[in-house]
């Protein structure tokens, strides 16, 4: 079966991997994960620090063995080098060579994926344009911020137009800025090359959330829920949240509940969108000015950890839905 | 052609290192020491100040060997960005030649700067010694070198930074010593069959050392320099050889 005929871009069958700790101690840091990723979608490896999303990622790439089961990447297994031509991969902390500027960094990871010179010239063009760092293509590496070193990093990962882009905490020790650039970043991505599959691992939910299609759950190393995002949060949600201000000192209101009051003006909890739609012509009537119209639909955080505390949360129950 | 590449940016990654200024100032000041040395002598000074000068550069070759390549080496694996490198279509091996292959070029610019430097304060002393000499015994060290970078790799590979210094400093000190070790096993009442096996696993470094027969103006036959090339081409390979392979089942959990 050729790359092409393989329905999953990545696939895991009664994956397990068991590091030594000393010479006695082991510790079993996935244990039995079986789950395959279709082409073309985006999918979030969610789970706390220690619940092995690392390991998964590290084993699809062939840096780690698994100690058992099997791991495909493109119908191939990851020791063979030929699955690496597939794969884009983009480390929790990228670290280059600091001598080399953007460009040489470019030029370099595209030579070690075998790509023409002149492809290649036209191509670190195009993804430094990409990634916001032509103005930068000429400086040394070690003047670049640490937002800088990621959106490169992300350039390299897309040098040969992979097929599966492997994302390992990529906003990790980013500030809010650099984690929305890089969302966004992820996000054109998934516009341009909507064939890649995009797999990467986080602990923060918002990211998750805003990127994925689907969700692997994933606590002390053993798979607990792969679904659709949409699944998970239960579809379009019909409760709403309404802030206006500019009102009669004197009124009252036939629709909704009052929630609180701020300065921003006074919020009102809805439900329904008829009940909306009466709601803000009421408000217009009483000449309010509305500040916004939010949808309650749970987040994820809400329905992961919702009802558990944070010490129940970094259980295998806690985390199981 | 991908180990080229990747040697290409180890030489300019090495040119970069606090540690390559730190030995070269080294080497720089072994040069200049011997010199000295060689001047505190009563008689035969041309001699004996080429043989520092030639302790020197071995000195500095085998700090270079072991503290760079295994610096280096080490950092990539901790740093993690050897993790970049291998999530490309290449080999580990190729990874890993590489590197060697880097770092023996830069080795061999700066000894070859230490040949001229040595050449130079040998013609001033009107010695015994010829060119020929000083440069078979510079380049039989630079032999000695591949095979102890070499080394350097594989220990690197399989142990801590520290450890793999140590044991790679002691094979050294030991390959220097096998003949007299071997002549003491031969003479001794208590044989055990392990030691000739210990012996037939470290090179025997002592062929590559022609320092004092160089101070004396004497030159090496070509067939000799033949088979400490071969020699030397056949251990260096052996330790890369293993190096691969103990690298390509090793787990990089950076």
């Amino acid at each position: 079966m050729t790359s092409n005929e393989f329905p999953f871009d990545i696939s895991l069958t009664d994956v397990s991997k068991t590091y030594p700790l000393g010479l006695w101690k082991k510790k079993e840091a996935v244990r039995g994960v079986s789950f395959a990723v279709p082409r073309g979608e985006v999918v979030g490896l969610l789970g706390p620090n220690g619940s092995g999303k690392s390991t998964i990622l590290k084993m699809s790439l062939g840096f780690i063995r698994p100690t058992a089961g099997e791991i495909l990447v493109c119908g191939h297994p990851p020791s063979e080098r030929q699955s690496r031509a597939f794969v884009g991969y983009l480390p929790e902390n990228p670290r280059f060579q600091k001598f080399l500027s953007a460009k040489e960094v470019l030029f370099y990871y595209g030579t070690l994926c075998r790509l023409e010179k002149s492809e290649l010239s036209k191509r670190v063009d195009e993804l430094l344009d990409l990634v916001g760092l032509s103005d930068a293509r000429a400086e040394r590496i070690a003047g670049f911020s640490k937002g800088m070193v990621q959106r490169l990093a992300m350039a390299q990962a897309l040098l040969s137009r992979p097929r599966i882009l492997l994302f390992d905490e990529p906003m990790s020790g980013l500030d809010p800025l650099g984690r929305l650039e890089l969302r966004r970043l992820i996000g054109r991505i998934h516009e341009e090359m909507p064939e890649a599959t995009i797999f990467f691992s986080s602990h923060v939910l918002s990211d998750v959330e805003q990127l994925c299609a689907s969700v692997i759950l994933l606590s002390k190393g053993e798979l607990k829920n792969f679904c659709r995002i949409d699944e998970l949060l239960g579809g379009r949600s019909e409760a709403y949240e309404v802030t206006a201000r500019g009102l009669p000192a004197e009124h009252s209101t036939t629709w909704g509940k009052r929630i609180r009051r701020s300065p921003l003006g006074e919020t009102w909890s809805i439900e329904g969108t008829d009940e909306l739609l009466a709601a803000l012509n009421d408000l217009k009537t009483m000449g309010a000015q509305v500040v916004g119209v939010f949808s309650q639909r749970a987040s994820l955080e809400q329905k992961l950890f919702g009802k558990t505390s944070v010490q129940e949360a970094r259980t295998p129950e806690g985390v199981l839905l | 052609m991908i180990a080229l590449r990747v040697a290409w940016i180890t030489m300019r990654e090495l040119i970069f290192e606090r540690v390559f200024y730190l030995l070269l100032t080294f080497a720089v000041l072994a040069l200049g020491f011997s010199l000295l040395l060689g001047q505190l002598t009563y008689a035969e000074q041309a001699k004996i100040t080429l043989d520092f000068l030639l302790a020197a550069v071995e000195v500095s070759m085998v700090l270079f060997s072991i503290f760079m390549g295994i610096g280096l080496f080490k950092r990539e694996l901790l740093l993690g960005s050897v993790a970049m490198v291998l999530s490309k279509p290449i080999s580990r091996s190729s990874f890993l030649i590489g590197k060697y292959i880097g770092q023996v070029a830069i080795q061999f610019a700066v000894m070859f700067c230490m040949l001229l430097v040595t050449l130079a304060i040998q013609s001033s002393f009107h010695g015994d010694s010829s060119v020929l000499s000083v440069i078979q015994a510079v380049g039989l060290i630079f032999l000695e070198v591949l095979v102890l970078t070499a080394m350097a790799y594989f220990f690197a590979v399989n142990a801590g930074t520290i450890t793999a210094a140590i044991v790679t400093l002691c094979l050294f000190a030991v390959g220097h010593m096998r003949e007299s070790l071997v002549y003491h096993y031969n003479i001794s009442i208590s044989r055990s069959w392990i030691w000739p096996v210990i012996m037939s696993l470290i090179p025997d470094l002592e062929i590559f050392n022609m320092k004092t027969i160089a101070s004396y103006g004497y030159t090496l036959d070509w067939i000799q320099l033949f088979w400490a090339v071969v020699y030397s081409f056949c251990c260096a390979a052996f330790f890369l050889f293993i190096a691969c392979v103990c690298f390509a089942n090793k787990d990089i959990a950076t």
